[in-house]
């Protein structure tokens, strides 16, 4: 057998964080099935309450929510990360691709809190798309943006863009320019060489991105909590407005519980229907 | 035994007396959990400069929200990273209830003395300075609408122009309450009237930051607000009216206490006694725009006169709805869930 001289090297820190991991999701548990008892710190006795309390509709409405807010940020910030990452990865021009890579990682660069309450300045009614918008007589009246799942989604795509422009960008180097070179040698112009070449080679990337960006924007917080302002809940609002708002934190411990399990199985589900997708790819 | 050398035994003996008998916690620090940004300024520029020129101890700040702190505290529960906190009347009810502070012995803070009745919270912890939650509303932006009442924020014409606070539904499960002849023992007689303000809500805010922001830019023209944060808004130029409703504003009270297991609960009761120094409780109210929890702080007549800044005892008794602080701590988190079930979503 092959020596590996780094692998105990690398496995150690890797197993101490799994450990870690896995003791804070054991108290997490632990936490979801003991009782909140008024008034105090200290969890009650081993219940199952806290998970019947969440069959209620509301809780069902917020999870619908959270998958379908998830889903539409993840297929949006695609239509809007391919373009770029697409631009990213084919110019030659140096210049050009270090600003794409620049505008496109700033925004990491920023707190998801600064970032958000940018949003609020953009998006209010007395912000700035309403006002140029009123200033070109486009409308008479501020449209609503805030506190919508539009204003919400907008947001949250701006969020996990750069996420998905990497691991997009990352994708399109790896696709060997010369079975496009062969397609269009045969005649295909670029729009029939680009949808039946470099966009099915390109599924991996699409594949990992949308993944990324859903499980991403699943626990989104902050963006939902100000974008939203109560109106548009996502489940993490939830957890905060009934758990740490109020100090239950078993029941709060339940929701993510509940939160968790219903992540991986949306990621189970995506896996499974991605996996025609991932197949044409070359990796 | 030269003149010389008796003058310079002197001089060392008296400095040596000096430095025995000089500020005795010079050496010292005290560590203070608090809230972080404007809070901590406040403190540190006010009662920690008292405390530093009474003792010359230092103090260092450890700073965090209202519920992270409380987790800390929980968890270093026999060896604490603070000697004194900061905190809300009914959270300081959870530490209590959880045994984190020390009962308090008021005679070793002899400002206490004149601590108005309301700021005495419980044996383990007292108040430090209070405010309201009431009507504020930009009269440029609402201008077919008056307020007296809490009743008035029902007006249809406040379809959609209302916030509210997202982290405490008590203030408006209190006031509906009361509105049905209830209080916030009896909350559920306003069940009903909470429910028909729904479709004034525009949003709920979720820190005084964001508050701040709603007002400022019309988002939300009208919220039950701080008066704290309307006052800060108010001097940046917004145009804000606050409201006394006739049944009174809600009256938060933020108080501190003394943490059990702290190895300097001497300097402590010091630094409370700072906190509550009718110079300091003055400096604090004209800072914050804030009630002094001590009856002999002179305010500056301007700030003295604004509404929600209570000065004597009348306006204690008249002007502030007070929910119970150990009840609001025991019925937080189903007021919170009930108002998240039924208003929020």
């Amino acid at each position: 057998m092959k020596a590996r001289p780094f692998f105990w090297a690398f496995v150690t820190p890797a197993a101490l964080c799994g450990f870690g991991l896995a003791v804070a999701l054991a108290a997490l548990f632990q936490f979801s099935l003991r009782a909140y008892v008024p008034g105090s710190l200290e969890p009650g006795g081993f219940t199952l309450e806290n998970f019947a309390a969440l069959m209620k509709p509301l809780y069902a409405r917020v999870f619908a929510e959270t998958v379908w807010i998830s889903g539409v940020t993840a297929i949006c910030t695609l239509l809007v990360g391919y373009p770029v990452a697409f631009a990213l990865v084919r110019t030659k021009r140096r210049v050009l691709k270090s600003a794409i890579l620049i505008i496109v990682v700033t925004p990491l660069f920023l707190g998801e809190v600064v970032r958000t309450y940018s949003w609020i300045v953009v998006l209010g009614n007395n912000g700035f798309i309403n006002a140029v918008l009123m200033k070109v007589g486009l409308i008479a009246q501020p449209i609503q943006m805030m506190f919508t799942r539009f204003g919400v989604i907008a947001a949250l795509v701006h969020v996990t863009l750069p996420i998905m422009v990497i691991m997009l960008a990352a994708a399109l180097a790896h696709i060997d320019r010369d079975f496009e070179r062969a397609a269009e040698s045969l005649g295909a112009g670029p729009v029939r060489t680009f949808l039946t070449i470099t966009l099915p080679l390109s599924a991996p990337g699409i594949v990992a991105g949308l993944t990324t960006a859903f499980a991403w924007t699943f626990s989104a917080f902050a963006t939902p909590q100000l974008i939203g302002g109560g109106q548009v809940n996502m489940l993490s609002n939830l957890v905060y407005q009934l758990g740490f708002a109020s100090f239950n934190f078993p029941f709060a411990a339940s929701l993510s519980v509940a939160g968790l399990a219903l992540t991986f199985g949306v990621l189970a589900i995506l896996r499974v229907l991605s996996r025609p997708l991932e197949a044409i790819g070359p990796h | 035994m030269s003149v010389a050398l008796v003058a310079r035994a002197s001089l060392f003996a008296a400095g040596v007396c000096i430095m025995l008998t000089g500020p005795a916690f010079a050496q010292d620090k005290l560590t203070i959990s608090i809230w972080g940004g404007s809070w901590r300024d406040l403190v540190a520029a006010t009662a920690a400069k008292k405390f530093k020129e009474q003792t010359g101890a230092d103090v260092e700040f450890v700073t965090g929200g209202t519920i992270d702190r409380l987790n800390k505290a929980k968890l270093s529960r026999d060896n604490p990273e603070s000697d004194i906190t900061f905190t809300t009347s009914h959270v300081g009810w959870l530490y209590a209830n959880d045994g984190l502070y020390e009962e308090l012995d008021l005679a070793k803070v002899p400002n206490a003395a004149n601590l108005v009745g309301q700021a005495k919270i419980s044996p383990f912890h007292i108040g430090t300075w209070a405010y309201v939650y009431t009507i504020g509303y930009r009269p440029d932006l609402i201008k077919d609408v008056t307020f007296t009442s809490w009743a008035d924020l029902w007006k249809p014409e406040l379809k959609g122009k209302l916030a509210a606070p997202d982290f405490d539904p008590s203030h408006l499960i209190a006031v509906a309450a009361m509105l049905s002849g209830g209080d916030a023992a009896t909350w559920q007689k306003g069940e009903a009237k909470l429910k028909e303000l729904k479709p004034n809500f525009k949003a709920f805010y979720t820190n005084d930051a964001n508050s701040q922001q709603l007002i400022a830019n019309g988002e939300t023209p009208v919220q039950v607000i701080l008066s704290m944060n309307a006052y800060y808004m108010m001097g940046e130029g917004v145009p804000i009216k606050l409201v006394i409703p006739k049944e009174g504003a809600v009256l938060g009270i933020d108080t501190i206490g003394i943490m059990k297991g702290s190895k300097k609960v001497d300097l402590a009761y010091r630094f409370i006694n700072a906190v509550v120094d009718p110079e300091v409780q003055a400096e604090i109210a004209n800072l914050k725009k804030g009630s002094p929890v001590v009856t002999n702080a002179k305010l500056a007549p301007d700030v003295a006169k604004l509404p929600g800044v209570f000065t004597t005892p009348e306006q204690w008794k008249e002007q502030a709805i007070i929910i119970d602080h150990k009840l609001r701590a025991e019925k937080t988190a189903e007021w919170r869930k009930w108002f998240a079930e039924n208003i929020m979503n």
